[in-house]
């Protein structure tokens, strides 16, 4: 069974088709990469992987179970996600952000227990934000907010993450560092589906890659199957060198 | 916890101003009258902080409130059809004002799958001037009742409470308080839309639900006000972001702050109301009177 399988789905916003009859699978302890042009429809598709946007026709399953039959809450007691930046209108601190990932786990009025305050630390200290803890969420540069957010992601116990664009408003040393946590998370037994339009980091770290153009599914595999010359010429309409990266062994790609 | 205490022991001491400053001397019907605007000053002030600071939340935009979302505008244009129609302030034409113009500004901002929320506001800003319009022409057309809608778009508190209106007033207070009671439920949903509608949706909140029942609890509660003490404006502007300075972002701590120091902010400026000038004026021109400078005080500082 896998963590989470679309169904042929249709999404259109009026007219415009956005997502045209794409059937994919996120197996479980996957690390998937969702790569493509921009406006191709690969945000569109991890919002509706997670329930934040419902299909026009198709069905989507989270282990199993068609996920619109469950309640949001549930939905988010399994998936966490991430979005491309948050915008933080209230100065919380981070402690009180990354608290707010036991949200699904609440009843109105009922107050944190001991659990919620084992999830949160343990979630802190996977995406090494504690040393932050009592700041307030907007003294932080945009890696180490991106990273908190990480960390109220965690804090909701999930078994799915999926992310989008994590990594690019950042430096090459924030780059790094989020994408070493979400490998050593995969490697804890999270499944993981992340938005990448940076091809060259996508290949690094990702198991799979799933590219999507125009709304449907160009191909799906291996990094190093599936980056080559031809393929960059069809999707993105420009010529490229590819070269295998001298230690991991995978496709880089230079202009 | 010191300033918890500190809003607490202010709160009384404007009760306490409340009941004994003025230009009468106190006596037992003095002593009544003024404790009915305690009274309403609470209900009032507690109650337009309080939507004040869940819209702000809400809609994650500091000028939001009664006022800019057209609803306190809609049951002033509803309480003064009630006066012209049948010389009385009407709760139900007030609610269905507020309502209805909450409703028409919700449309217009409503798209697939969420909210415009800067359309939201022009969309209030809108509708208030449309009111305040039919507002105007209900005044032209009243005459004699021009002096009482007056005193209801500026907001009053020296309403006569007598035994026609006495069991209609404490049924829409205590119906008000229930609803506070109900919304403070929200606190964590407030908490976590600041951080945008995504956010909120992908840690399970039901993202139109939420919208909808708290929108429209704020209209009611804004109508039920408006209908008893008229359209007060500024309280639920600057309350809720006194209450951010002093207690942080928390929603937990803010609902409540809100509604004490709102509370507070309405009495102190109904006891200046009274002593200002030799006739009363209407509150709601104190509460701006005092509450501008305070408020750029606030942002200078």
């Amino acid at each position: 069974m896998n963590a989470l399988e679309a169904r042929s789905i249709q999404f259109y916003y009026d007219k415009t088709q956005i997502i045209d009859n794409i059937s994919m699978s996120l197996s479980r302890g996957e690390f998937l990469g969702i790569i493509g042009p921009n406006g191709a429809g690969k945000s569109t598709m991890l919002r509706l992987l997670c329930g934040i946007l419902r299909p026009k026709q198709g069905e989507i399953q989270l282990f199993g179970k068609n996920l619109h039959e469950q309640s949001q809450r549930t939905i988010a007691q399994n998936i966490a996600f991430v979005p491309q930046e948050t915008h933080f209108a209230l100065n919380f601190s981070v402690e009180d952000v990354v608290l707010m990932g036991r949200y699904p786990y609440k009843r109105p009025f009922q107050p944190e227990d001991q659990k919620d305050h084992t999830a949160v630390e343990h979630a802190m200290n996977a995406a090494n934000v504690e040393q932050f803890r009592n700041r307030p969420i907007n003294s932080l540069s945009s890696g180490e907010r991106q990273r908190v957010v990480i960390a109220r992601a965690l804090a909701q116990a999930p078994r799915i993450l999926l992310l989008d664009e994590p990594t690019s408003h950042l430096d090459l040393h924030h780059q790094h560092t989020i994408m070493e946590l979400l490998e050593r998370l995969n490697n804890e037994g999270i499944s993981i589906a992340v938005v990448h339009h940076d091809l060259n980091l996508a290949s690094l770290y990702c198991k799979n890659l799933i590219l999507i153009h125009a709304g449907k599914i160009y191909a799906e595999g291996k990094p190093a199957g599936l980056l080559n010359k031809k393929m960059v010429r069809e999707v993105y309409g420009i010529e490229v060198t590819i070269v295998s990266h001298p230690e991991k062994n995978v496709p880089q790609i230079f202009l | 916890m010191t300033k918890t205490i500190a809003i607490i022991i202010i709160f009384l001491i404007a009760i306490a101003l409340g009941i004994l400053v003025g230009p009468t001397r106190l006596d037992s019907e003095i002593l009544q009258l003024r404790l009915s605007r305690v009274v309403l000053g609470i209900f009032a002030g507690g109650i337009l902080a309080f939507c004040g600071c869940l819209l702000q939340g809400l809609f994650g935009n500091p000028l939001v409130e009664p006022y800019t979302l057209g609803s306190a505008s809609g049951a002033a244009l509803g309480a003064s059809l009630g006066i012209f129609l049948f010389g009385a302030i009407s709760p139900i034409l007030a609610f269905l004002g507020s309502l209805g113009v909450g409703f028409f500004v919700y449309t217009i901002a409503r798209i697939e799958g969420g909210l415009l929320r800067d359309r939201l506001i022009l969309a209030g800003v809108v509708m208030s001037f449309l009111c305040s319009s039919l507002v105007m022409i209900i005044m032209v057309l009243g005459g004699r009742e021009l002096y009482e809608i007056l005193y209801l778009l500026m907001g009053y508190l020296g309403i006569i409470i007598n035994a026609t209106n006495r069991v209609m007033i404490i049924a829409l207070i205590a119906i008000s308080i229930g609803l506070v009671a109900f919304l403070y439920r929200y606190h964590r949903e407030l908490d976590i839309i600041s951080q945008g509608t995504e956010t909120a949706a992908g840690l399970g909140i039901d993202i139109q639900k939420f919208s909808l029942v708290v929108f429209f609890s704020s209209a009611l509660l804004v109508g039920l006000t408006v209908s008893i003490v008229g359209a007060i404006g500024f309280v639920g502007l600057i309350i809720p972001h006194v209450s951010k300075l002093l207690f942080g972002p928390k929603h937990i701590r803010n609902l409540g702050a809100s509604f004490l120091l709102g509370a507070t902010f309405l009495l102190f400026a109904d006891t200046l109301s009274r002593v200002i000038t030799v006739y009363e004026l209407p509150v709601g021109v104190v509460t701006s009177l005092v509450g501008v400078p305070f408020f750029i005080y606030l942002y200078k500082r």
